[in-house]
């Protein structure tokens, strides 16, 4: 094998299981860490240098900003966290196992009550945890449905599914309009199997949890997952080996080459779609087994980690990024939504964000205030794809989700 | 990483305390382990066998002069030069089922009866993974070789000729024999880099879920961060385990080679 890479991958990863220290951390006062996870190349990191720049001029405490991929980001956390050298500002997908491990700032400590107030309630409670708010709403998105409007017109469908019989039937006639079409594009391999599999859950009255207890492997749930195994299997109206298919070099490449029907996509997609010019497309809202269209609602999270004299540092950094132009401008320019009532009101107008922002009302969360998510996550990527694979079967896999995430829940006690 | 090892960490990375062997004896608990271990030991033999038996041939065909070998040689090393992780991106769109140009190839050729998914059908993505692995492992054990042709000196090579020796004779008398040490080196060096490669196999396999192909270096780290386990105790366990299973490799091959050495 080549010298360099393994090597130092594996010297990294040495090393980062390596060190633990103990004691307590601090902050010095003089130098905020902020880590940032990677929305886009063009957007993200000039962003928050821009906004580091202004905290820097207007307190006089520097910035160590670290922009971080998504792909890794989990890992050079943990690494820090592990090494004693957590971050004073963490923006990330998941908040409540570090509010479990004591490691957080509530809200109250380090927010203003008018920016507290700003959020959108929904969005509040999803950053709460036992009651509260730990995991600041940094942005939010909302999926879609969305269609190839030129195969639908070669397949003669005159209009978007709205029910699941819709669907298969319009998968069907647009993989048999032209050869070598795909009705649906499923990504139910690791990447983001999560996002899929809940869209479809709920869509047919499964939820994740019902109150307190997981109901991953309820007999709704049972049923949607084998309805997606026979989209693969019976109907034949997926791409193959859909288990195995990640989201953007999988489904989203297939839907931007032109060769599928229908996916479920999300505003970076069409700001893709739109800067190829080459598929023509429509969103819409999911097809449904329920009176009404449910969607996936992801809502990313700011942490204020608890070291020794950072508070006030923190709580002016995110006071700046709280500002209704600053916020705005950030979501705006990455495509996302806003998270706040001020942010709402001044985005309102976008004709583009126009699908996204209707959608909200009926977006469900994923249950990101129970730390067993966190693993129940990682177990869904790592499982659910095997359900949808010929000779897989849907009822062992949701039965083993919801042993281990019953067991973890337990453990937690 | 013994340290680690030893201790419980919450998911989020902070230390919950020393817990003894437990890390240990849950990792030998865990249903994938012995999966993964096969995938190791097939990845890694398939891998070094091919390299040094291919290298082997390049390294001959480099070694004699001909025009232009200036630039093959250059050639040769692109593969090393080139970022691990772009090469394996590259393939992983080579042996994409709806547009990778190996399907174009075969199915053009008619090869097969259709297009293959390479890295989704549980049959094709370790022969694929070991085709890169070898790719990316050519070039320095291709040069290690390269270096060992050139310390044969040419009087052996014309006393070869003298008594009569056919080509085929001359490699397997003289050249095998004297390129040994170069051989050796190459062939342990492979054995660590390939055990350790984590770029290659976690990019063409990033799409398969479970572990039914990782090798013990992807598993550690899906272990520590990309499965419900996450568990950096566990891990830094797995890691301990690696560093044993090279070294054992190591020593293996190495008495192995001494051992034929004796008896010559």
């Amino acid at each position: 094998m080549a010298l360099r890479r393994p090597l130092v991958a594996l010297v990294s990863l040495a090393a980062c299981l390596a060190l633990v220290s103990g004691g307590c951390s601090r902050g010095d006062g003089n130098t905020l860490k902020v880590v940032i996870a990677e929305y886009s190349k063009d957007h993200t990191k000039p962003f928050w240098q821009s906004l580091a720049g202004d905290y820097t001029k207007r307190t006089g405490v520097k910035v160590d900003l670290q922009v971080i991929d998504w792909n890794s980001i989990d890992q050079q956390v943990t690494t820090m966290i592990q090494n004693n050298q957590p971050p004073d500002v963490l923006n990330l997908n998941a908040f409540s196992s570090y509010a479990r491990d004591g490691l957080l700032y509530a809200a109250d400590e380090v927010l203003s009550p008018q920016t507290r107030a700003d959020f959108l309630p929904a969005f509040a409670q999803g950053g709460e945890f036992r009651g509260t708010l730990y995991g600041l709403p940094v942005l939010a998105s909302a999926r879609a449905f969305f269609y190839n409007k030129q195969l639908f017109a070669g397949a003669g469908i005159e209009a978007p599914p709205r029910t699941w019989n819709q669907l298969v039937s319009a998968a069907t006639r647009i993989r048999d309009s032209a050869p070598g079409l795909i009705g649906y594009a499923l990504p139910l391999g690791p990447e983001e199997a999560q996002a899929e599999w809940s869209i479809w859950m709920w869509n047919n009255g499964g939820d994740w949890k019902k109150g307190d207890r997981w109901t991953i492997n309820s007999d709704q749930n049972v049923q949607t997952l084998q309805f997606l195994a026979d989209l693969a299997n019976r109907h034949r109206v997926t791409q193959v080996n859909p288990g195995k298919t990640n989201r953007t070099d999988g489904a989203f490449q297939l839907f931007k080459d032109g060769k599928v029907g229908m996916v479920i996509g999300f505003s970076p997609l069409a700001a893709q779609l739109d800067a190829e010019g080459k598929v023509e497309y429509g969103v819409t809202s999911m097809p449904t087994n329920e009176r009404d269209a449910v969607t996936l609602g992801v809502e990313d999270y700011l942490m204020a980690f608890k070291k020794k004299n950072n508070r006030e540092a923190v709580r002016q950094f995110l006071e700046l990024y709280y500002q209704p132009d600053t916020i705005t401008r950030w979501i705006s320019a990455e495509g996302f939504l806003p998270v706040t009532r001020s942010g709402v009101d001044r985005l309102s107008s976008n004709a583009k964000l126009r699908p996204y922002l209707d959608a909200l009302p009926s977006a469900k969360l994923v249950p990101t205030t129970d730390p067993v998510w966190d693993k129940v996550k990682l177990d869904v990527q790592q499982t659910i794809g095997l359900a949808v694979q010929p000779g897989g079967n849907p009822r062992q896999v949701l039965d083993g989700l919801q042993q281990r995430a019953t067991a973890a829940a337990e453990e937690r006690r | 990483m013994i340290r680690a090892s030893l201790s419980r960490f919450s998911i989020t990375g902070l230390y919950q305390g020393a817990v003894g062997s437990l890390n240990y004896r849950r990792l030998f608990e865990q249903e994938a382990l012995a999966t993964v271990v096969g995938n190791t030991l097939v990845w890694v033999v398939a891998v070094v066998a091919l390299t040094v038996v291919i290298s082997l041939g390049l390294a001959q065909l480099l070694d004699a002069s001909f025009p232009g070998r200036r630039v093959v040689r250059w050639a040769v090393i692109v593969p090393w030069a080139a970022s691990l992780i772009i090469t394996a991106k590259l393939f992983v769109w080579v042996y994409d089922y709806y547009f990778g140009a190996l399907n174009h190839v075969v199915t053009a050729l008619g090869l097969t009866a259709g297009p293959v998914d390479w890295l989704g059908n549980d049959a094709t993505v370790m022969g694929a993974m070991i085709a890169v692995g070898v790719f990316v492992s050519l070039p320095f054990t291709t040069y290690v070789l390269l270096a060992g042709l050139a310390t044969i000196p040419g009087e052996v090579y014309e006393a070869a000729r003298l008594d009569g020796a056919s080509a085929w004779q001359t490699y397997r008398s003289v050249t095998l024999p004297l390129l040994g040490p170069a051989l050796l080196v190459g062939t342990v060096l492979n054995l660590i880099y390939v055990f350790n490669s984590f770029p290659i196999v976690w990019t063409l396999n990033d799409r398969n879920p479970g572990f039914g192909h990782d090798t013990m270096v992807t598993y550690m780290y899906k272990v520590a961060f990309k499965s419900a386990l996450r568990d950096v105790g566990l891990a830094a366990a797995v890691g301990v385990l690696n560093l044993l299973l090279v070294l054992l490799a190591v020593l293996l091959y190495l008495r192995t080679v001494r051992w034929q050495d004796a008896e010559a």
